[in-house]
This record gives structure tokens, sequence and C-alpha cells, in this order.
């Protein structure tokens, strides 16, 4: 009889319909509605809703929260070898723990050291870096570092240790090179459930005569999730919580120099951007020079790229960023700088 | 009670043994289950994951809004996290609570500046991060019940009910010119119409039977409705029977059991085409209301074929027209206004078993009308004849 459509029914029914116009004249009434000419904007268009979810997640619970993870660098525990190098140790451990990703879901996730994103590892080039590595979940894992060191410190399954087993504690050891932003990850397979699933961090590695000073400086690590499991993400953020810097804008002050360390390791899309509002910033893809290439307000990253973003606020105000996906933002992927005077 | 049981001639009279033989088994049922639901019987039945399913059944737009109707069909409550509406994350309400206990229904509101005519998908996850979503094809104002929405729908139920039917009751006059072998070929025309309808109508049960919350077991009620309607139908028939009335006033009563049963598939046919107007889908509506015309003027037809012979008054024609156009109107009403699958599903079961016993009637009737001078080759065209009118003008609609 008359079955239910679906909008590509729909469709070739409005083409079915033209063909019956004939019909449609004889009843003249009946056919206003037989149009399939676009139809007119609605007169009570007005702009006041905005996507956002409701309340707020518990980061006591969660135990991090996205505000403190944009400033928290990890140095490791520093001292010097015999030959004087510096030599910085880190403990990672892989943990499963629910987050709350959005108020009123949580997210079975796989974490380095219950957070997400993992630690910001931070170091000099040069340095010596040694990362006790223990696996306190119940799966295999791994650390797979981006930069240049041997093969058995990759990380990979077919490398080194492999696969750390639960319960089992690895040490990952390297001279830190080349300078630059990078990251770090779980390297198991199927990996992208394993990233998607929450393990991964940014790691900096400082040129030895250092960046230039800034007033500030902040991590912002791009991921998704995909609550359900269909390999889609379902929630989009920068540091796990979507619309968390919507609901917490960043504070900075007019003129200050700001420096961001953008990272992308969403999974499952093609890429992810990033756009800074009524301003522009230089771009250092990877960082690993110390001269911009560019000089916009936007940049794109596919996954695993990451740059660094320098700029400073000409007016007070509040000013979004957000991917310009602008899917992915309305999905959770927005925040605000609040310039104040 | 010593006696009674020494008594071996009332070996069937009811005493504390039958009494306790029949509630034992209820006791250790009761015992049973109690031990079962303490100790989980040795069986570890805890899911891995929840079990949810939550049914949005309705959506409503208002300028500025979209309000969902959702039903929990799941075995558990179920808490609204989240709504997302075309890979969006909006704010939202629900009334009365996110938390929505078994089989409870709740109105999710979300402010919306939806656009005419664009299509939209919404999901909604539960708190265990389960999706339920929807779609709504076309975005238009939902009607509400006011004068002008109400004048509508009973405007398309006159067009795809009413008019017709009475349009099929005018060949009255010359139909009643016909011999008896042309009489009998249109009663097995009747038969060939109803045996159509009467699948169309199950098969449309059976499809929305999908949308009833599963507690509600929609295929079940398609088979008590559509059972319990023909054998009621059939017992009256007998009982009328039997009830020493003439023929012609038998023929009569089967010509409205015709129009009842038309008027429950014209029900169908009302409720789903004020469903689809509802959620935009009217759009091809005009083709399909011409198509409905032509093809239920058969219908009107089939109603008076049994009474050819006799004189029903004007009154009883206008009468059985009402019956089996008229439920269109009030289809189209509770579909536009108060779309509820389970509702539709039992209407639709009670039409199917009211057009197969009204089958089974005719075929009655025409075995007794051939009786003494077969005519199978007649009987078997007309049948045919009849599926074939409907397969034929279904052409303009499907």
């Amino acid at each position: 009889m008359k079955d239910k459509l679906t909008r590509r029914n729909f469709l070739q029914a409005s083409a079915v319909t033209l063909l019956g116009t004939g019909g449609a004249a004889l009843l003249g009434r009946g056919g206003q509605k037989a149009t399939a000419a676009p139809m007119a904007q609605m007169d009570h268009m007005q702009h006041g809703g905005m996507p956002g979810v409701v309340g707020e997640v518990d980061h006591g619970k969660n135990g991090f929260n996205p505000t403190d993870v944009l400033t928290d660098f990890d140095y490791g525990e520093v001292s010097t070898l015999p030959g004087g190098q510096t030599l910085r140790e880190y403990r990672v451990s892989s943990v499963n723990k629910n987050i709350e990703i959005v108020p009123g879901i949580e997210f079975p996730a796989w974490t380095f050291n219950g957070r997400i994103p993992g630690p910001t590892i931070r170091c000099t080039e040069g340095d010596h870096i040694r990362i006790h590595f223990s696996n306190g979940s119940t799966h295999p894992h791994s650390m797979h570092f981006h930069g240049i060191h041997p093969s058995e410190m990759d990380g990979v399954p077919s490398s080194g240790p492999g696969l750390i087993q639960p319960g089992d504690t690895f040490t990952y050891e390297f001279d830190a090179e080349p300078f630059g932003l990078h990251l770090y990850h779980c390297h198991a397979f199927p990996l992208a459930r394993h990233i998607a699933k929450g393990l991964y961090g940014a790691f900096i590695i400082d040129p030895k005569e250092g960046r230039p000073p800034v007033d500030r400086e902040l991590v912002m690590v791009m991921s998704g999730f995909d609550v359900d499991f269909d390999d889609a993400n379902d929630f989009y953020a920068v540091n796990a919580i979507p619309f968390h810097f919507d609901q917490h804008p960043i504070q900075i002050r007019v003129g200050e120099k700001v420096r961001v360390y953008l990272v992308n390791i969403l999974e499952f899309d093609l890429i992810n951007s990033f756009h800074l509002h009524a301003n522009f910033f230089n771009y250092y893809p990877t960082g690993t020079s110390l001269t911009p290439s560019e000089y916009t307000d936007t940049v794109m990253q596919t996954q695993a790229q990451r740059g660094i973003l320098e700029f400073s606020y000409k007016y007070p105000g509040t000013y979004m960023f957000h991917a310009h996906n602008t899917e992915f933002a309305e999905l959770g992927w927005t925040g605000h700088f609040e310039v104040l005077p | 009670m010593a006696d009674r049981a020494a008594s071996p001639t009332k070996p069937k009279s009811f005493n504390l043994t039958t009494a306790l033989l029949l509630v034992l088994p209820l006791l250790v049922l009761g015992g049973v289950i109690a031990l079962f639901l303490s100790t989980g019987g040795g069986l570890h039945l805890s899911a891995p994951a929840p079990v949810e399913d939550l049914k949005i059944e309705r959506t409503v737009l208002k300028p500025g809004s979209i309000d969902l109707l959702v039903r929990n069909a799941g075995p558990q409550d179920v808490t609204i996290a989240q709504a997302v509406i075309n890979n969006g994350v909006w704010p939202f309400s629900v009334s009365p609570s996110p938390s929505i206990p078994r089989l409870s229904q709740a109105t999710v509101h979300v402010d919306y500046e939806w656009v005419q005519g664009e299509a939209y998908a919404v999901t909604l996850f539960s708190k265990n991060a389960l999706p339920f979503s929807t779609e709504i094809p076309v975005a238009f104002t939902t009607p509400q019940p006011n004068s002008r929405t109400f004048w509508s729908f009973t405007l398309i139920g006159l067009y795809v009910g009413v008019i017709p039917v009475y349009l099929g009751l005018f060949w009255f006059p010359a139909l009643r010119l016909l011999g008896r072998r042309w009489m009998v070929l249109l009663l097995a025309i009747t038969a060939g119409l109803l045996v159509f309808l009467g699948l169309d109508t199950l098969s449309e049960a059976l499809e929305k039977a999908g949308a009833v919350p599963a507690p509600l077991q929609g295929i079940g009620l398609v088979g008590i409705g559509a059972v319990a309607t023909f054998f009621l139908l059939d017992a009256i028939s007998r009982r009328q029977a039997s009830s020493g009335k003439s023929e012609a006033e038998q023929r009569l009563s089967l010509a409205y059991m015709i129009a009842t049963g038309i008027g429950l598939h014209n029900l169908g046919e009302g409720l789903a085409i004020g469903a689809a107007y509802n959620v935009g889908e009217i759009a091809l509506g005009a083709f399909l209301v011409v198509g409905f015309i032509i093809q239920n003027i058969t219908e009107g037809l089939g109603i008076i074929a049994p009474v050819l012979r006799d004189r029903p008054g004007l009154r009883s024609l206008a009468l059985m027209g009402l019956v089996g156009g008229g439920p269109a109107i009030l289809g189209a009403w509770i579909g536009g206004f108060a779309p509820n699958a389970t509702l539709a599903v039992l209407f639709l079961a009670v039409g199917t078993g009211a057009i197969f016993e009204v089958v089974y009637e005719i075929a009655k009737l025409i075995q007794k009308d051939t009786a003494r001078q077969p005519m199978p080759f007649t009987v078997f065209s007309g049948i045919v004849a009849g599926m074939l009118l409907l397969w034929v003008t279904g052409l303009l609609i499907k």
C-alpha cells in the first residue's frame, strides 16, 4: 500500500509526481503540496541556538581537566649521564578507565596515566630519554614515538620487545631528535581501535637553543570518540572533552604572545583542521624549523600531522577557535579565547 | 472427609486432595521463581552490555523546535544523555524525565531552527552510548489539530473513501438488470477484489508490526486481531442464518458486512495517508488520490453485489456507502494527528480478519447460487478479474 518513504524513494517519487501533474491539475487543492521545486526559506529564521551539551562532565571523576592539560608539561626526572648528556626519565602506564566524554556518556577508554591525551612528554634535542612503560591494562599495548630512534625502540609488534603484555614493563630509550613537535601512541593492532580508545599524547623536543620566549604555551591534541563502535566518530574535541573550551574559554591578554602545540590524532576521519577567529598565526609545520612556513588563519592536518602556531590578539573580546570541518565543530571541537584588555 | 474419601461412587467430586494438587504446582512454581531470582539458579546471566531499545515514535516540528516522542521498548530503564541533529550536538530537554521507565513515553525537546523542505537525521544517545536514530525526510510544520487541518484531512478521507464508494453504488440500477450468470460473476469479482484487499491489509499490518514496541508483540496483535474478527463475524453470521431471517435479509446483512470489511480497509488507507501527510510524504498526494478514487470505485461495486436481486432502500445504500467509505476520514484524522503504530496494527488486523470473513460469506453465497447450475469458469474468471482489477488500478498508486 502506501509505503513509508525513505528520502531517496521520496526524491524518486517526486519525479513521478511531476509526470502525474496531469492528475494533479484535476485536484488543484491537493496538488499544492506536490511541488518538487526548491522550498522558500522559512520567514521565522532566527539565530539563537548554538550546538552544545547540557551540563558538564565530572572532571574530578575523570581524573583530568582539559584546561590543565593545556599547560601540563612532563619534563621527566632529570639527571646527568657520565658523558655529560642530560638524562630524562618518564613513567607511563596504560590503564583501562571509563571517561565521561560528554555529560551522561562514559566511554570505556584506554589511557596513558589515566588521562586523554596522555602526558605531554617534553625534552630538549640531544637529551637521552628513558620511558619506563608498564602495561596496567588488560590488553597488550606499546608506545610508538614519532622521532628518530633504533628499530627495537619503535614500539611496534614486529621489532624489539614487540607488544608489552598486561602486567609487563619495558623501557623505551633513545636520544631525542629531531627537535620539533611530535607525538606518541600505542601501536598494537587493530591500530585504529587502540588509538581511538585514547592511547596517544604529545611529544615535544625543544631545540637546543630554545624557541623565542612567549607568554603562554598551550598543548592542544585534536581527537574524536566513537562511543557506539561503528568506526565513525560521534564526538570531536581538543584535549578529549567536547565543547570544554566553549564552556571554559582560555583566558589570555591583549598583546600576549601565545604558542599552541597542535597535534591531530583523529581516527576514522581523513583530516582535521584548526581555525582561529579574527586573527592570523605563524605556522611551523612539525615545529622542525624556527622559520614559519605560512601566515594564515586555518591549517589542515591529517592523522599524526602536527605543527606549532604563534599569535597574539590585537583587540580584547571573545574569539572562537574550532575545526573548520564544521561538522566536527558542531560535534564538540569548538572553543573560545577570552582576550582580556 | 473420611467418608468422601471412602466413597467410590463420587470419585470426581472436588476434595482437599484435588485442591492441593491444583495449587501445588503454582506454589512450587512460585518457589522456583523466588529461588531463581535470589540465586540466579546457577546460571551467569548478567549481560555483558546493557540491552536498551528506544523507539522514536513521532517527530513534531514547530517553528524553531523539534519534539521527539520516544518510547522505551527495552527491558530496563533508558536514560537519554545527548541529542545529535545532522552532525551537531544540540542542547535538549526531556519531559517528564531523561530517565524513561520500561514502556513509558517521553518527549525530547530541542530548540532548532530547521529549514522548510530540508532533511534531518536525529540521533539520541542513551547513557550507555547506544544511538537511536530517526530521520525527518522533509521538514515542515507538523499539522496541529485545528479547524483547517481537520477539514483537509476530512477532504482527503472524502476523496479516497466516501466519494469512490458512493460512485460505485450508482451502478446499482444498471447492474440490477443483469442475468443470474452475470450476478454470480459480479460476486466472484467482489471476492477477488476482497482477497486482494485482504492480502494488502495483512501485509500492511505485518509491516507496521515491526514499528510496534517489542514487548507489545506486533505480530501477535495481528494474529489476535485478524483471527478474533474473523470468528466473531462468522459467529454473528451463523446466528443470523439460524434466526429464521429471509434470504434477502441475509444477503442484505452480507452487504453490510462487506461494507464493514471495506470500511476497515479504508480506515487503514486513511491512517497511512494521514501519517504520510504528517511526515511530508504527501508531496505525491494528488496523483495518489486520483489512483485511490479509481481503485476504490470498485469497492462500491463489491458492496452492492450480493443485493442486486433485492430492493434495498435508498437509506440502506446510503448507509452502506458511509460504512464502507467513511472510515477513511476517521483514519486520516487519527493518522494525521495522533499516529500510533500499535493502534494502526490493531485496526489493520481487524480489517484483515473482516475482509477474509466476508470472502468466506461470499463463497457460501456463490455456492448456494450455483448449486443447481454450476458455472465454475464464471467463478474462476470473476475472482481472477477482481484481483487483476485492483492490481492494474494499483499500478497508478504504487
